[in-house]
């Protein structure tokens, strides 16, 4: 940065001419490089530690945590206590919420077997596919990442050649070229939806970044790491019809002093509309349960 | 790599299907292998690249398409965001903001759109950055368009040449 000024000066007349001078050379030419590099031994660091999807583990594991945090979040940890059993943790590799998302939605398939819902969110899948044509993708773009999705789902269903246990599940979802086509599956879903529908995201979209919904999905949904937001995950829920309940562990409580723990039920209506006017509808007991500690999105067990 | 070539290969046949929609660009496979490809794009009109073709060298990687390929300018170009030496690129679409929605033949697009709207805040060559940056757009202009016809109009190489060591635009 700092070689910036002095350049012009005696870039000017040169440049034209001769090569540029040696010293401002290598560092324009190592600046985004190095970014890079960085970047990915971080991620290569990160994932030493945890792996996209780790094991189940008591609550009490996440008491140890903070036990010499906020007595906010330990007041709160208890309480999450009388509800839930176990948490499993994912990745903090921007990924968070899908991974965790892809993890509880196929094991829940798995243990219940639920041949109703699979042939259900098989339609939603469809859908999705003809949301993506008409706005104007390449089928090649992403067809390879729907069919690995639909592959993971016939396979937990049991009784079939190809049908997996939970051992292999976990296996499949710490593989990253099964993990992250997964992702990359839910991030085209999620873009598609909100263009699909992009008068009713736009506000949300001013609202967290002042972008398009154009930009906000090229820049924020569909590049593998990007956060998610509730505009990600009402769209991932209203897409392929699946409520999910997140809870929230942070440091907010009550004025009167109490302290309860928040959560939010992000519920689909049968028409698939949505979201948007989840008032009205009867109470759905989700049966994906995500954790979210400001920044991250871990999986939650209820007892 | 099975599921990037699949994926190499459905954007080959696609390439050779589309191949008169876009004549801007002309995408071309290695015969030998398909992770390496070049391209020829012709510099937009009203811009200082007009009438030149610069050649593009892609190498694409295993993880291609969850990671993007590597794109360089073979052809010399003065421009805010190309590496004057290197001919590396900066472009966000081929760092951190990469998806598979991409496609070569959308990056070549998007190269396109680069060449019409430098960004010159984020520059990989300063110089021309600097130039802008200090609204010296004439400067810019005429640079780049000697760099165009020095080294993107293969015909003209020579009599650009005596042009920059005589200084005179009328060689004998």
């Amino acid at each position: 940065m700092q070689n910036r000024e002095g350049v012009v000066a005696d870039g000017e007349k040169e440049s034209a001419v001769s090569i540029p001078v040696s010293e401002f050379d290598d560092w324009a030419k190592f600046a985004d490089d190095d970014i890079m590099q960085q970047q990915s031994a971080f991620h290569a660091e990160e994932a030493k530690k945890v792996p996209f999807v780790g094991d189940k583990e008591p609550l009490t594991m996440l008491a140890a945590e903070y036990e010499s945090g906020s007595p906010i979040l330990l007041e709160k940890i208890k309480l999450l206590g009388q509800q839930y059993a176990a948490i499993r943790r994912t990745r903090g590799d921007g990924n968070c919420f899908f991974r965790s998302f892809m993890f509880s939605y196929l094991e829940y398939v798995l243990e219940s077997q639920d041949h109703a819902e699979v042939d259900r969110i098989k339609g939603n899948v469809e859908e999705c596919r003809k949301t993506l044509q008409s706005l104007g993708y390449a089928d090649f773009t992403f067809e390879d990442f729907f069919a690995l999705f639909l592959e993971q789902l016939d396979s937990v269903l049991q009784g079939n050649e190809d049908s997996i246990s939970q051992d292999e599940l976990i296996i499949r979802s710490r593989d990253q070229s099964i993990s992250d086509y997964v992702v990359m599956f839910f991030r085209f879903v999620t873009s598609g939806e909100i263009r699909k529908r992009s008068e009713f995201f736009e506000p949300f979209i001013l609202g967290l970044t002042n972008a398009t919904v154009e930009q906000f999905c090229k820049s924020s949904v569909e590049p593998m790491g990007e956060e998610s937001d509730h505009v990600h995950i009402t769209a991932l829920s209203d897409a392929l019809g699946v409520p999910i309940r997140v809870v929230y562990l942070d440091r907010s409580s009550c004025d009167n002093g109490g302290v309860s723990v928040n959560h939010h039920d992000f519920v689909p209506t049968s028409g698939g509309h949505s979201n948007a006017t989840s008032g009205s509808t009867e109470p759905v007991s989700p049966f994906i349960t995500l954790l979210y500690r400001p920044g991250h999105y871990d999986i939650l067990y209820p007892k | 790599m099975q599921a990037s070539r699949a994926r190499l290969f459905k954007e080959y046949k696609e390439v050779q299907r589309e191949k008169a929609a876009d004549p801007d660009i002309q995408l071309v496979c290695d015969d030998s292998n398909i992770f390496k490809w070049t391209a020829l794009i012709k510099g937009p009109s009203e811009t200082p690249y007009e009438g030149g073709v610069f050649q593009l060298a892609f190498a694409v990687p295993e993880q291609y398409p969850l990671q993007p390929p590597q794109v360089r300018f073979l052809t010399k170009i003065f421009h805010p965001n190309v590496h004057f030496k290197t001919g590396e690129i900066c472009l966000d679409i081929l760092k951190n903001a990469w998806s598979p929605a991409w496609t070569l033949q959308s990056v070549c697009r998007a190269i396109i759109a680069l060449m019409a709207h430098p960004e010159p805040d984020s520059p990989l060559n300063c110089d021309s950055g600097n130039l802008l940056r200090s609204g010296d757009v004439r400067g810019y202009q005429s640079m780049a368009r000697m760099y165009t016809r020095l080294a993107a109009m293969p015909k003209k190489r020579l009599a650009a040449r005596i042009i920059l060591i005589t200084g005179q635009s009328n060689p004998v």
